[in-house]
């Protein structure tokens, strides 16, 4: 063989090899195998809860409290997907990024999705994906905003959400959409902000538009197919379990709410996953759907293979709130009163901490996280119901402050309708065994619209039987409860309600972030502030932690969006000087 | 003899004069409802009110129905302005129920007390008002039950929900 021909191999060699390990880094292969050992993958972030459990937790510990008064920014990269649509003037960034191998997939409000390198410790671009979302028949339906709460990942593919009611699927390496399926009807109102969840080979996809008469649902898709595997109702109807819990004559369920926009968790032993289902509609009439309006407001539990809810816990039946039951369910294996439990912990909008055996759906306790609760006097200690519960009555009345036919304008409710704590994340520290739950301390009023029982809703319309106020301001506070304990351990107040969710990490630090413009740390231990940095804009998601190289980063969205900038200023004064923004933040040591 | 200069300035005269004639033709709404119609969208009334001004619940509060409503203009431009007491209808100006300034209803938030309306997350130059109000009047108020014209007015002929509008009127027709 010839010099020249040599020379020829070695470098075809090189190249080949630089090939396969460019190849190798850029298309990493998310299997079910590493998706349910997630937590040992602390470089990573994998999942929209970090793991299946739901901690937001991570053992990473470079950063911990002794040094993290030295974080800085390491990089920003700019989203765009500002631009408003429907009755949104504006989107918001509520997502969570996702990093696998040195390469993070973020999302905007209108399902854009952005992969970025970040293997270098900066966050380079790489691909975006543009699904483009039909902004105006989305952003006419999107009670909230316009909002996206994150990705998944799956083999070669990202998967994400549209809010005009799409699954798609994205070719990781190139960007290219692989396919993609429409799955929500917003000619019915329903929009897909959720992020999805990964089980085995399946993607559970939920809805949005318990304020707009839709049926909620959960969905799995088979990733194989890109079909249907199963679709289960959220609101029961007369011939099926629960169906018997809407006790009226003009077929209530079929316009019964429900929603499902929350991710979320999975068992992979007990091959369950369990999600939240939100509010019953419409919001402020329970006379129009007498009866404890199953699932509404409750966790279900589901066979993850079949979709059959094989138990649930309801929190507020035939809520007159709004208390829209969709938050997570962070899963911890503790002590409690000296025995062992299997226990999935739900902060409730209604104000109470709940622990629900995660085995059965049986009541374990409940602890008030917030400072003022008015709508029941109390948690009944055996069977979790609301004291004030009337099991004879068709039409719950609670404390009697809510509005009604019957009382058109309520008293004050504590909490108010956003609840003690909305869809952000809270944090579960399983070395200290705390949780550190996002509040916000509010309370407000409601009217009630009557409807007719013998109108229906129109597709796309409002169904809401009336409206909210708000004669107070609203605050918040990073409160922490003692899982083995039940109770509030430690609490400090913030200025505004915590949007963004929460991060514990094996540094002894909890990270949160506040609606204008602060990323902050806090010391675990004693809630202590550690260190503080202002993004110059509003922030509503949650942060996460990934490492590249034996180096840690914190990383954030930044973009107010959401309820309260539209809705209720009047409560939340400054933020309307917040101005849009999509970035992504990270920082390190 | 005609002077070619005049003819030409005669010509695109008469030119601009029929592109007028075929916009106001074509468009039932004010010089100023253009800006006006952003202003509605911008302001959040779409949020209450909704695109075609009907009103009835959401998350805020309970809204009158701009379609039906009997007030005129200075009325409109009043509440628009200074909000509604005792209702969830917000203010827009600025200076509103502020300190000592009882220009809304000769009141300010120490007399209204718990009345006082809640502030907008926009406040609106005395332009804005004015614009959205003529928006009101020459494209909502008045207008009975929202059809597909008033879709297409608010959202555009593109838009899909006038385009299944377009559609359903049409299997309507043929039943």
């Amino acid at each position: 063989m010839g010099l020249r021909r040599v020379r020829w191999l070695v470098l075809a060699v090189i190249i080949c090899s630089a090939g396969v390990v460019f190849a190798t880094e850029s298309t990493s292969v998310t299997t079910a195998e590493r998706l349910v050992g997630a937590v040992g993958e602390p470089n990573n972030w994998l999942h929209h809860h970090g793991t299946y459990s739901a901690h937001h937790f991570s053992t990473l510990a470079e950063i911990n409290r002794d040094n993290v008064s030295d974080l800085k920014v390491a990089w920003t990269f700019s989203l765009g997907g500002t631009e408003g649509g429907g009755i949104h003037p504006s989107a918001g960034l509520e997502a969570t990024p996702l990093v696998e191998d040195g390469f993070m997939y973020a999302i905007d409000g209108w399902g854009v999705v952005t992969k970025l390198d970040v293997r270098t410790g900066r966050g380079k671009f790489v691909w975006r994906m543009d699904p483009g979302t039909d902004k105006d028949w989305a952003g006419e339906v999107a009670c909230c905003g316009v909002n996206n709460r994150g990705v998944a990942l799956w083999g070669e593919l990202v998967l994400s959400h549209t809010l005009d009611g799409r699954l798609v699927a994205t070719a990781k390496y190139s960007g290219e959409i692989a396919w993609e399926r429409q799955i929500g009807a917003p000619e019915s109102g329903e929009t897909i902000t959720v992020a999805p969840l990964i089980v085995k080979d399946m993607v559970i996809t939920g809805v949005s538009g318990g304020e707009f008469g839709i049926r909620g649902w959960l969905e799995a898709t088979d990733l194989n197919s890109g079909k249907r595997r199963w679709r289960r109702h959220t609101i029961a109807a007369p011939d099926e379990p629960g169906g018997d819990t809407w006790a009226d004559d003009h077929e209530a369920y079929k316009t019964g709410g429900g929603g499902t926009w929350v991710t979320g968790s999975y068992d992979s032993e007990l091959n369950l996953i369990y999600w939240g289902v939100g509010n019953p509609g419409p919001d402020w009439d329970r006379h129009y759907r007498p009866g404890d309006n199953l699932f509404s407001n409750s966790t279900i539990a589901l066979d993850a293979d079949t979709g059959e809810i094989k138990f649930h816990f309801q929190y507020t039946p035939n809520d007159p709130f709004d208390f829209d039951g969709v938050n997570e369910h962070v899963l911890v294996d503790t002590q409690y009163k000296d025995k062992p439990h299997q226990m999935m912990l739900h902060a409730d909008r209604n104000g109470y901490l709940y622990a629900i055996n995660r085995v059965d759906g049986s009541f374990i306790y409940a602890t008030p996280y917030v400072q003022r609760i008015n709508w029941t006097s109390g948690i009944d200690p055996v069977s979790g119901r609301p004291l004030d519960y009337d099991p004879e009555a068709k039409v719950q009345n609670y404390a009697g402050v809510a509005s009604s036919r019957k009382k058109l304008k309520s008293d004050l409710i504590c909490p108010g309708i956003m609840g003690g704590k909305n869809w952000m994340p809270m944090a579960y520290n399983p070395q200290r065994e705390i949780v550190y739950i996002p509040v916000n301390e509010s309370c407000n009023t409601t009217t009630t619209n009557p409807v007719d029982d013998d109108s229906k809703s129109i597709p796309r319309e409002w169904f809401t039987a009336g409206g909210m106020h708000n004669p107070e301001r609203f605050f918040g506070s990073l409160t922490a409860i003692d899982v083995k304990q039940g109770k509030v351990a430690m609490r400090i107040e913030t200025e505004y309600p915590i949007l963004s969710g929460v991060l514990a990490t094996a540094g002894d630090l909890v990270f949160t972030a506040t609606p204008d413009g602060d990323v902050v740390a806090y010391d675990a231990e004693n809630l202590k502030e550690l260190w503080r940095f202002a993004t110059g804009s509003g922030l509503n998601a949650p942060p996460i932690t990934y490492a590249v190289n034996g180096k840690q980063y914190i990383a954030i969205s930044v973009g107010l969006g959401g309820t309260m900038p539209k809705w209720w200023i009047e409560a939340v004064p400054g933020l309307e000087n917040i101005n849009p923004s999509a970035m992504i933040f990270s920082f390190s040591l | 003899m005609i002077n070619p200069q005049k003819h030409i300035r005669l010509r695109i005269g008469l030119l601009l004069a029929l592109c007028m004639a075929i916009m106001a033709m074509h468009s039932h709404s004010a010089p100023n409802a253009g800006r006006g119609k952003s202003v509605y969208k911008k302001a959040n009334c779409v949020g209450c009110h909704k695109w075609h001004g009907g009103g009835g619940g959401s998350y805020g509060g309970i809204a009158l129905s701009l379609r039906t409503t009997p007030l005129n203009r200075d009325a409109l431009i009043l509440v628009v302005r200074c909000g509604r007491p005792a209702t969830d209808m917000p203010y827009h100006y600025r200076k509103a129920y502020r300190g000592d300034n009882r220009e809304c209803y000769g009141s300010n938030s120490a007399s209204l007390g718990d009345a006082t309306p809640p502030r907008a997350h926009y406040f609106l130059s005395d332009r804005d008002v004015a614009a959205v109000v003529d928006y009101v009047q020459s494209d909502i108020q008045g207008r009975g039950t929202p059809g597909y014209d008033d879709c297409v007015a608010f959202w555009g002929a593109d838009a899909r929900r006038c385009i299944l509008m377009a559609q359903s009127k049409s299997k309507g027709e043929k039943k």
